[in-house]
């Protein structure tokens, strides 16, 4: 069989490859740069990179993408470099919280969406190529491309290799664990599986804690070293910061109009997916304040006059930043971010390793999708929070992006959409579409709907929606 | 002695007929309600122009749809499936083929034989349209020309407006919303010709390729979507004199000729 | 045999009339993880929840999406429909993602008066185990509870005994095709299967003793191939007939409608403790995790002993657990030189039959029969 033919010849790299070699370049770039320079800049890169860093470079929020475009990129050069320092690589789904193998001197954390969004985000033709290879293996295309596509670029053989994998949505998404375990199969290597158990008693977190202790355990083993206090401790003082920046950022989300641009929701879940924990990740966040904070007191901002506040229940759709989160601003529709920035994280106890373990364990347990979709109803604690959500922010539409691939909060959306209606009066579009991969369904068709629903449905009676506020969660 | 092949199609039905060492009489022609109507007007006629009746043939295999019914019917002596007959048909004209990518108007097929002409493998497409005859069928009508004219439109632009989606729904959105901004028909032609080999090529690559590869079935007809599958595999099909559509009634009438020697 | 027919073509068949007649208590469940004994020892009837190929979906999807598992879909269909009113409860499993959504939506949608999750891990380790066992004392506390069901351990064991006694002779029946003459189809077997969470044990024990009788006297069939089938959730008996008519009969399964029905292996005597190893140690679906090599052990087992030409790997389009796994079996069966075919359908796709066929039949010509 003529192998080169299948793979396409012209993919001599792999995502990982191509995405670090970019971001080598990125990283870079000065922290102001003038427009005419980003003229340059854009002159340069391939049209699907340059519209990506058209809208990640805009002057508005330049002083945040800067911060963090570097912090992708030290997460990419730890990945990149691990191996001549010793270090493990351990590949994670996004919902598991990444600071505890931060905590480990010999290990270093990289996570699949992460890749994949980078993947679709700065490569010309996007990810497309990775997920058709996987396609070619004969995987089914009801999979979730998030996954698919940086798995399907290690599966090719011409990409970098985890040491190990964690399995990290045993319980709240099959096909993300089943992917992983597939790909630990293929490439024979090791996985460790962490699950949560339906049950929302203290008898499940239980459970899922004695999961989570043995999962250390076989870190441990990885590394070839023990978790050492001081390293978490360490690295407990540097979430609890993070934590208390996601939660002033958090408040500043309150103010009408939202201060807050809508694609720092893609900044806070990037920071909470990979660099959680590490100074790059709370720099990146302060940065986050500073510049909304900046809006707040300038009073001069993307969707200031706002006709409507969205909020996206679970996924957004991040392969056109700027034909979804500008485009969004320009009319004047604040984007309240998706579910994937849903972390709840609480300070950590400090005190001892047991309490700090403790209070990572219930980060994790509380982490998006193990909370809502490893719940013990996905439905009932998906709705407590998108209501709770809704009242805390004044959100006056919610949009769920429909992709194909999450069959667990597609079984219960209608359930869900019903309920939310019920309790808040806020109503919910349904979308169909891939969030990751751009020819599924054409953008033009995805902001058609979504402005008609701005327009019809949340501003019909020609008057914002509020929600109800009776009866608080 | 002679063999027989009939192949029903969602389209076209053809029979074709063959002696000892060639290919006798063969004939092709629009289907009719029902594929025992179709199968028994194409077998008819071929025969009937080298003034042979039904009895004559010494085995007949029938193919592609109500392939069963058309047995039961007595029009042929055995069954087989319009892979294995597009695979031997397909080998027997050009026996350095190994892989063959068929598009009908209903189905797509990636298939693979080995050195015999028997088959290795195969792929079909889901019910998904995008990749078969009907996705040019439903475009050609959007732009207002024949399936016919939508391969050479190709060839007459070097602009291709590409289509961002891959189903054909979205497709057909598309395609309105470029003529409405007057966009030039070769583009799009070029454009929706290209996203049909894109979606053919996504079942090349579950079967993987063999040179020599080579098409068959109506779509191979389709210059245009030839070209761009040979741009994704980086390759050169090889090309062939008979009619693509005849390649399945031709493997059919091939496997007759053995099963028929078989029984002997 | 006709009472088999009324069986596996009436979701409320004769016995399910009967049940309801005499007051007796109806559960419904679906996964094989579900330890029916706990109910045989209520004097509950557990009925295994099935769509029987029922294709339509028309009121289910109001609540599930077209993106969810079509055998979810068709069951949901069947409860909203008021097929399955005749349930008094609803036992719910965390099979997969789809059948959690179903379970969720039924009892949202038609609630019965007893709901009950059994929360199953997905790992087979002590712990797991350990977790399982409490899972099935949480059950029998909550059925004693309701029904006032009076379940104790002699009870469990009787019930334990009762379905060893029936896995014994299904397994006899079953691997009767693997020697010497084949007397009977692989869409029979399912047919038998679908019975098994149809009917009481006892009634179950004795129509496979005439079934097993029946079979003595049966011709020998004529088999152009042996094929193994596995895959997605199925109770599809038709469409393993329509497939066998095209002349290769299955020989072993690997489907949850199928033989692993009949898995027993366990070391513990205690009798709850018996439950949970013989539930999650047998539980051979990929839901679990961190045991790809038993299922696959297991499916090399019934090849080699089954002598099948080749193997037809279904899933139900969206079931992303089978339709990734059956690609790893692919290419370690095929790493073993036996051809494989995966088939992606629709649950119920009457409409798309022939080309489902046409595969089948071009995959039996592979094979050179």
């Amino acid at each position: 069989m003529d192998k080169s033919a299948v793979l396409q010849r012209k993919d001599s790299t792999g995502l990982f490859s191509r995405v670090h070699a970019l971001f080598s370049i990125l990283e870079k770039l000065p922290q102001q740069i003038s427009e005419e320079e980003l003229e340059g800049l854009f002159k340069v890169l391939p049209a699907d990179s340059a519209n990506s860093m058209r809208s990640l470079l805009k002057p508005a929020i330049q002083q945040a993408s800067m911060p963090f475009l570097q912090m992708l990129s030290a997460a990419l050069n730890d990945t990149a470099t691990a191996k001549e320092q010793g270090k493990k690589v351990v590949l994670a789904p996004f919902n598991f919280p990444p600071e505890i193998i931060h905590a480990f001197d010999n290990l270093a954390p990289i996570t699949t969406e992460v890749l994949t969004t980078l993947g679709v985000v700065s490569l010309e033709g996007q990810g497309e190529r990775y997920w058709e290879y996987a396609m070619g293996l004969g995987l089914p295309d009801h999979l979730c491309s998030a996954n698919t596509i940086d798995l399907g670029s290690m599966l090719s053989g011409i990409d970098f290799e985890p040491d190990a994998i964690i399995s990290g949505c045993v319980g709240s998404c099959d096909v993300n664990s089943k992917t992983h375990e597939f790909v630990s199969l293929l490439l024979a290597l090791p996985q460790i599986a962490l699950e949560k158990p339906p049950d929302n008693t203290e008898r499940g977190f239980k459970f899922f804690k004695n999961n989570y202790l043995k999962m250390i355990r076989q870190l441990e083993e990885l590394a070839g070293e023990g978790l050492k206090l001081e390293n978490l401790r360490a690295v407990a003082e540097k979430v609890n910061r993070c934590t208390e920046l996601y939660h002033d950022l958090w408040e500043l989300k309150k103010q009408v109009p939202c201060p807050v641009p809508g694609i720092f929701s893609l900044f806070v879940c990037a920071t909470r997916f990979s660099m959680w924990g590490r100074d790059e990740g709370i720099k990146t966040l302060e940065a986050c304040m500073e510049v909304s904070r900046q809006n707040l007191e300038s009073a001069d901002y993307g969707s200031r006059e706002e006709r409507a506040r969205v909020l996206w229940i679970y996924l957004s759709y991040y392969y056109d930043l700027v034909k979804f989160y500008d485009w969004m601003e320009e009319r004047r529709i604040s984007n309240m971010g998706d579910a994937l920035q849903w972390a709840f994280p609480e300070p950590l106890d400090l005190t001892s390793r047991e309490t700090i373990l403790d209070g990572m364990i219930r980060s994790a347990w509380n982490n998006v999708m193990t909370r809502q979709m490893g719940a013990a109803s996905m439905s009932q604690r998906w709705i407590e929070d998108i209501v709770y959500i809704i009242r805390e922010w004044g959100v006056n539409g919610t949009i769920y992006c429909g992709h194909h691939s999450c069959k667990q909060t597609w079984s219960v959306f209608s359930i869900t959409r019903n309920e939310v209606l019920k309790r808040t009066g806020v109503p919910t579009l349904g979308l169909q579409g891939d969030s990751w991969i751009r020819s599924m369904t054409p953008m033009s068709v995805i902001q058609e709907e979504v402005e008609q629903f701005v327009n019809n449905v949340i501003n019909k009676s020609g008057r914002r929606r509020r929600p109800k506020i009776k009866d608080t969660v | 002695m002679f063999y027989g092949g009939i192949d029903v199609g969602s389209l076209t039905a053809q029979a074709v007929i063959l002696n000892e060492n060639s290919l006798y009489a063969y004939k092709s022609m629009p289907v009719s309600s029902n594929p025992i109507d179709s199968a028994s007007a194409v077998i008819g006629a071929s025969l009937q122009e080298k003034n042979l009746q039904h009895q004559d043939l010494t085995y007949c295999v029938s193919t592609g749809y109500g392939r069963e019914q058309i047995q039961k019917e007595g029009l042929a002596d055995e069954n087989i499936s319009e892979i294995s007959c597009h695979g031997k048909g397909a080998w027997w004209i050009m026996p350095r083929v190994r892989t063959i990518i068929d598009i009908g108007g209903q189905d797509a097929k990636v298939i693979r034989v080995d050195q015999e002409g028997e088959l290795v493998n195969f792929v079909m497409n889901d019910k998904c349209a995008a990749g078969t005859g009907r996705f040019l069928d439903v475009m050609s009508k959007t732009l207002g020309v024949s399936v016919e004219e939508i391969g050479p439109l190709s060839f007459k632009t070097q602009k291709v407006i590409e289509m961002s989606s891959r189903c054909s729904i979205f497709c057909e959105t598309e395609v309105h919303h470029y003529l409405q901004r007057g966009a030039d028909l070769a583009d799009l032609a070029a454009g929706i010709n290209r996203t049909m080999a894109g979606r053919v090529m996504a079942l090349v690559r579950r079967v993987g390729i063999e040179k020599e590869v080579t098409m068959t079935g109506g779509v191979a007809k389709n210059q245009a979507v030839r070209r761009e599958l040979e741009k994704l595999m980086g390759l050169k099909m090889i090309t062939y004199d008979l009619d693509s559509q005849l390649v399945g009634a031709l493997g059919a009438a091939l496997i007759a000729r053995r099963l028929a020697e078989g029984k002997q | 045999m006709e009472i088999l027919k009324n069986i596996t073509t009436t979701i409320e068949n004769d016995y399910v009339k009967a049940a309801r007649a005499s007051g007796q208590k109806i559960i419904g469940y679906v996964c094989l993880s579900t330890p029916r004994e706990v109910f045989d020892a209520a004097g509950i009837f557990p009925y295994r929840i099935k769509a029987l190929g029922r294709g339509d979906t028309s009121m289910a999807d109001a609540y599930l999406s077209r993106f969810n598992c079509g055998f979810c879909r068709a069951c949901l269909q069947l409860g909203l429909e008021g097929s399955y009113n005749f349930l008094d409860g609803i036992i719910e499993t965390n099979g997969c993602d789809h059948l959690r959504g179903m379970f969720e939506n039924w009892q949202h949608a038609v609630p019965r008066p007893f709901f009950h999750y059994i929360r199953v891990p997905h790992l087979i380790d002590q712990d797991s185990l350990q977790w399982f066992k409490e899972e099935i004392e949480l059950l029998i506390s909550a059925l004693n509870q309701h029904f006032a069901s009076g379940i104790d351990d002699q009870k469990l064991q009787g019930a334990i005994e009762m379905q060893d006694r029936v896995s014994l002779l299904m397994k006899q029946i079953y691997e009767s095709r693997w020697e010497g003459e084949i007397k009977l189809y692989g869409h029979e077997i399912m047919a038998l299967i679908v019975a098994e969470g149809s009917m009481p044990a006892a009634d179950y024990l004795q129509l496979l003793d005439s079934f097993n009788e029946e079979i003595k006297n049966r011709k020998a069939l004529d088999v152009r191939a042996r094929i193994f089938m596995g895959g997605a959730a199925t109770d599809e008996i038709s469409l393993v007939n329509e497939l066998e008519k095209l002349g290769g009969l299955m020989v072993a399964d690997s489907f949850c409608f199928g033989g692993r029905v009949f898995l027993r292996e366990a070391a513990a005597a205690e009798p709850v403790k018996r439950l949970a190893e013989t539930y999650l140690n047998n539980l051979l679906c990929p839901r679990m995790f961190m045991s790809y090599s038993n299922r696959k052990d297991y499916i090399f087992n019934l090849i080699n002993r089954s002598k099948a030409d080749g193997a037809v790997l279904f899933h139900n389009k969206f079931c992303d657990l089978h339709g990734i796994e059956n690609v790893k079996l692919k290419m370690d069966l095929e790493k073993e030189g036996l051809p494989v075919m995966l088939l992606e359908k629709e649950y119920g796709a009457g409409a798309d039959i022939g080309r489902i066929k046409t595969r089948v039949q071009a995959f039996l010509e592979q094979l050179k029969r």
